[in-house]
């Protein structure tokens, strides 16, 4: 019998943190929201390889979430940001959604790094009708169909995709190749990728695959060497990027070189490759108008590391800043009476907002929710980021 | 007489509020609750092979990935309803299993060990190459299942957990039969259980195949949870999870299993209250349980309570 | 096409032997393959990274402070995730290692993860790249491979022709011998893990430059390596090192002459073929049947 109070205990131990109690529902009745409170869910990966499109992010957004709680919040109501992970991982994501949704009841949801996580989550936080403004989710399936509650900040990947090879022949090249990721980031490019050279009648001259964690990117290079393209249109993470960049200036492959936002910190990318004059003729897509490094940004590194010690101004935590500061704006417009229907119907009006980090501005339509359609091609020149050219695409 | 905590009355109790649970929780917690139940069967399954026949594999999580892409894949690409494409891919599973153990067969320790995380490798590269059937890497949606009146989340927690009774029942009984006894006897000593007129392959097919059933069984669970399958989540992470139940709850022994990935799902949500640090609570915790509970949590419930005992005992420890 | 696939799979095959020589020389001594040594080199790599490029001390001052570093942490891995369950089976001991190998990830993502994604490390040697004729050789990678050859006459010395590592070989022959012949078992096996860490640490350092340093950098490499060592029939360091080139070899072929696409599943393919047919890896005993 004496094993009684040990069971107790460890049961007691497993299903406490279930019990945590439930948030009071506000006077209107709507989750997450009380006189003074507003609670927002954030969904992303803390822990695992994800961890730079999830904690990183979400680091920038609370700073901006903090700011504004400085000089009294919301019509009065302090944002309280409640984080939950999804490690990347479907089932794990599905269950951080419905903590959100269903235990801590938050007004919205603020986040989505990894595609296939977010594709998972995406049913359940359909279902429940609550707001999900997405910071950082390429994939199309995430916005598309569009549901009536859920908005992304980030750039579509069909829509950078589009731009890549757009790019590629406004620079004049005939024959373009590729190089990307078989993984769920990638090939939620590579897709659309494909379908934009179907839709201009062009075949890639060459399409070749890289692991993210490769250290070396010598095969890549020779077979594409051999296609002889123009243009490379470059679908890496930074680490293959850096690497495949590398081994292509060493083997002395210089054609136009293609990047998309996951390679928006170009002055990273260069003490990566670490080979002088490797980036010559390599352009990118940014997220972000400048680089962490620019003198405009210095107010948010300052609030970053203050807050966050750890970090160091990257562009991850430019991309949860400009976010946030959309979310704050249309919380703002939403008025004291907020509602989730109210804060849907402003997001869905949001037109031309300038947040004055990501390069375009910010407008969603009633039935377009991918609000941010403004690659902007950025190369270096000596130290400074320049931008080259700015598409806006429209449908 | 029985004890009152002994393993009987537990388990009743257990189920009781099992089928109960759905009652007073909220979706949330279902949720939590019918991927414990999954990962029973998967750790009563792994148990099966490494527990009772000895049989160190990487291929148990590419396996439970197999049956989710089968199940999944017979509903999409054939067109087959749930209940036709679910015992179908559990057959596929199962033999894919048995062709896993052909090499198996003449391999041992580090090198098994080898050639079944080529084999998890490899299916995880077909997952992500044979775009033409797998969907590759961005995985694919797996229309939700309806149970007439009853709420989906609902008819599928019941199915999980009478499937779950029905499959710990039978590794029960399987343990406690001659093919038990002849699985520890492999496990304990190849040469004393062929000098016993033991067939070592037949044993040890039998092990991988019924491995491999169980994690068919889960693994076409698991997709009608999620309703989505991809490869991310049968990588070597999973295995690591697998693994850690049945050390956590006790090699060689059914029960443990049981206890071992309720302990570890539990844990693994209750740990996010550490928000970012989970992975070295994770750790920390895995490595106490190893150190302080050699044998498993079902040690410690044999030594404070009566009527826990099993017919076969834990691996040797070598002197 | 040929002599520059099979340079850089040299490269790429003297990463992975370095990492799997960390792990040999433990197993040779402890019979247990050290799962947490993929994150032993990544954290090496993070302090080789905090000593030079933060706190900008010297290359070798900052080699030799992660070198000690990450001696002191593999005798910390030996006393915990090791010395207690030197009786247990062996999926404990690998699942221990485990354990504290998601520690060590979750500590180092937790004090280093908001740096940036992929942290650049200076090379060795800062020179140009060397031309050959039409090929084009990267000093750094040179280094490497010359780092895995030193590393592999090093170990391979230590274990023949001195005192202490002829009792390391004869402690993994059998503990309870040494121990009557007056061995200090215990203290051969703290010495190991340390070695072992310290390997990992210096090769971290000279590879970091090729890898980058970040809190995932470890476990790929260390799924590689197992692989190279397993090849090599674990315990042999010649094994380890050829097993790793084979690994690089093989890859950067098929991935040159097949398609790119198979450049990560070559390997993985050749090992199930070369196990089946000869179950014990190119340089493992004949037959091995322990009663």
């Amino acid at each position: 019998m004496r094993i009684l109070p040990g069971v107790l205990a460890i049961a007691i131990a497993v299903t406490l943190p279930f019990a945590s109690p439930v948030a009071p529902a506000s006077a209107q009745g709507t989750p997450g929201v009380t006189a003074d409170e507003i609670r927002i869910g954030a969904l992303g990966a803390l822990t695992g390889p994800g961890y730079l499109y999830g904690r990183l992010i979400m680091n920038g957004a609370e700073v901006v979430f903090n700011e504004v709680n400085k000089t009294g919040g919301v019509h009065g109501r302090k944002i309280v940001l409640v984080r939950e992970d999804d490690r990347c991982d479907a089932a794990t994501a599905i269950a951080a959604a419905k903590k959100l949704i269903f235990q801590h009841q938050v007004f919205m949801l603020h986040g989505g790094g990894c595609s296939n996580a977010s594709i998972a989550a995406r049913p359940e936080i359909e279902k429940a009708n609550v707001p999900w403004v997405v910071f950082a989710s390429v994939a199309d399936e995430v916005t598309l169909p569009t549901a009536p509650y859920i908005f992304s900040t980030a750039l579509a990947a069909s829509i950078e995709s589009a731009a890549q090879l757009e790019f590629a022949q406004q620079q004049g090249a005939k024959r373009v190749a590729v190089i990307s990721m078989r993984d769920a980031w990638g090939r939620a490019r590579y897709n659309p990728l494909m379908e934009a050279f179907k839709r201009k009648s062009v075949t890639p001259v060459a399409d070749e695959e890289m692991s993210p964690d490769a250290n070396d990117a010598t095969p890549q290079v020779l077979r594409l060497r051999q296609a002889n393209p123009d243009a490379v249109i470059i679908v890496l993470y930074p680490k293959a990027a850096a690497v495949y960049m590398r081994d292509a200036t060493k083997l002395g492959f210089k054609p136009t070189q293609i990047g998309q936002s996951a390679l928006g910190d170009l002055l990273a990318l260069r003490e990566q490759v670490a080979i002088p004059n490797a980036l010559d003729r390599f352009f990118t897509i940014s997220q972000v108008r400048y680089t962490p490094e620019d003198p405009e940004m210095e107010r948010w590194r300052g609030l970053v590391e203050k807050y966050f010690p750890g970090d160091r101004l990257s562009v991850y935590n430019l991309m949860g800043v400009a976010s946030a500061t959309v979310v704050v704006e249309v919380l703002k417009r939403a008025g004291k009476d907020l509602t989730r229907d109210r804060l849907r119907d402003e997001l869905a009006k949001l037109k031309d907002f300038n947040t004055n980090i990501y390069p375009g501005v910010i407008s969603c339509t009633p039935t377009d929710h991918q609000c941010h359609k403004t690659p902007a091609f950025m190369q270096l020149t000596g130290d400074k980021v320049k931008t080259v050219g700015v598409t806006t695409v429209t449908r | 007489m029985p004890a009152l905590a002994g393993r009987r009355n537990v388990v009743v109790l257990a189920v009781l509020a099992l089928a109960a649970l759905p009652a007073m929780a909220n979706p949330y917690i279902l949720y939590v609750a019918n991927i414990a139940l999954i990962y029973a069967i998967l750790a009563v399954g792994l148990n099966l092979l490494l527990g009772y026949a000895g049989q160190f594999a990487f291929a148990n999580a590419a396996l439970f990935g197999i049956g989710a892409y089968a199940t999944g894949l017979f509903q999409v690409r054939l067109g087959l309803s749930f209940w036709a494409a679910f015992p179908a891919a559990v057959v596929f599973t199962t033999l894919v299993g048995l062709v896993v153990a052909l090499p198996a067969l003449r391999l041992s320790g580090l090198y098994l060990a080898l050639v079944t995380l080529a084999f998890a490798q490899l299916t995880q590269w077909v997952m992500l190459n044979w775009e033409r059937v797998t969907f590759g890497a961005g995985g694919f949606r797996v229309p939700p299942l309806t149970f007439g009146a009853l709420a989906p989340a609902l008819g599928l927690y019941y199915l999980t957990l009478l499937l779950t009774g029905l499959l710990v029942a039978a590794a029960w009984n399987t343990v406690r039969s001659g093919v038990g006894r002849a699985l520890v006897a492999v496990r304990d000593s190849e040469v004393a259980a062929e000098s016993l007129a033991i067939d070592l392959a037949r044993h040890k097919a039998i092990a991988f195949s019924l491995s491999a059933l169980y994690a068919g069984v889960a693994g076409g669970l698991y997709s009608a949870l999620l309703s989505f399958v991809a490869p991310e989540g049968f990588d070597l992470f999973q295995m690591v999870v697998q693994f850690s139940m049945v050390v956590v709850g006790g090699l060689g022994s059914v029960w443990g299993s049981v206890l071992g990935a309720g302990l570890l799902v539990g844990l693994q949500e209750a740990l996010r209250a550490f928000k970012g640090a989970q992975e070295i609570a994770f750790g920390l915790l895995l490595m106490a349980c190893i150190i302080f509970l050699p044998d498993g949590l079902i040690s410690l419930v044999k030594r404070r309570a009566r009527g826990w005992d099993e017919p076969l005992r834990a691996p040797d420890r070598p002197a | 096409m040929l002599p520059y696939l099979v340079v850089s799979g040299l490269t790429t095959g003297s990463l992975y032997a370095l990492v799997a020589m960390g792990l040999v020389v433990v197993y040779k001594a402890t019979s247990v393959v050290n799962f947490a040594h993929g994150e032993l080199f990544m954290v090496g790599g993070f302090l080789a990274y905090t000593f030079h490029v933060l706190l900008k001390l010297g290359y070798v001052a900052s080699l030799l402070l992660a070198v000690i570093a990450a001696l002191l942490l593999g005798l910390v891995t030996e006393r915990i995730a090791y010395r207690p369950l030197m009786r247990a089976p062996a999926i404990s001991l690998v699942l221990a290692a485990v354990g504290f190998s998601f520690v060590l990830k979750g500590a180092a993502r937790q004090i280093w993860g908001g740096l940036g994604d992929y942290m650049p490390f200076p090379p060795v040697v800062a020179t140009p790249a060397i031309t050959l004729g039409s090929i084009i050789l990267v000093p750094q990678q040179l280094v490497v491979l010359a780092g895995a050859l030193i590393c592999m006459g090093l170990f391979t010395a230590f274990f023949t022709s001195t005192r202490a590592g002829k009792m390391l070989q004869a402690t993994a022959e059998n503990a309870k011998a040494a121990r009557l012949a007056g061995i200090r078992v215990e203290r051969v096996y703290a010495f190991t893990w340390a070695a072992g860490a310290a390997t990992g640490a210096a090769a971290a350092v000279l590879m970091a430059p090729l890898t980058f340093v970040y809190p995932d950098v470890g476990s790929p490499l260390l799924v590689k390596a197992f692989a190279a060592a397993v090849l090599g029939g674990f315990g042999s360091l010649p094994g380890a090192v050829l097993g790793g080139f084979s690994i690089g070899l093989i890859e950067n072929l098929a991935g040159g002459y097949l398609h790119t696409s198979f450049t990560d599943i070559s390997a993985f393919l050749v090992i199930m073929v070369v196990l089946i047919v000869r179950p014990t890896g190119f340089f493992g005993p004949r037959a091995v049947r322990r009663i």
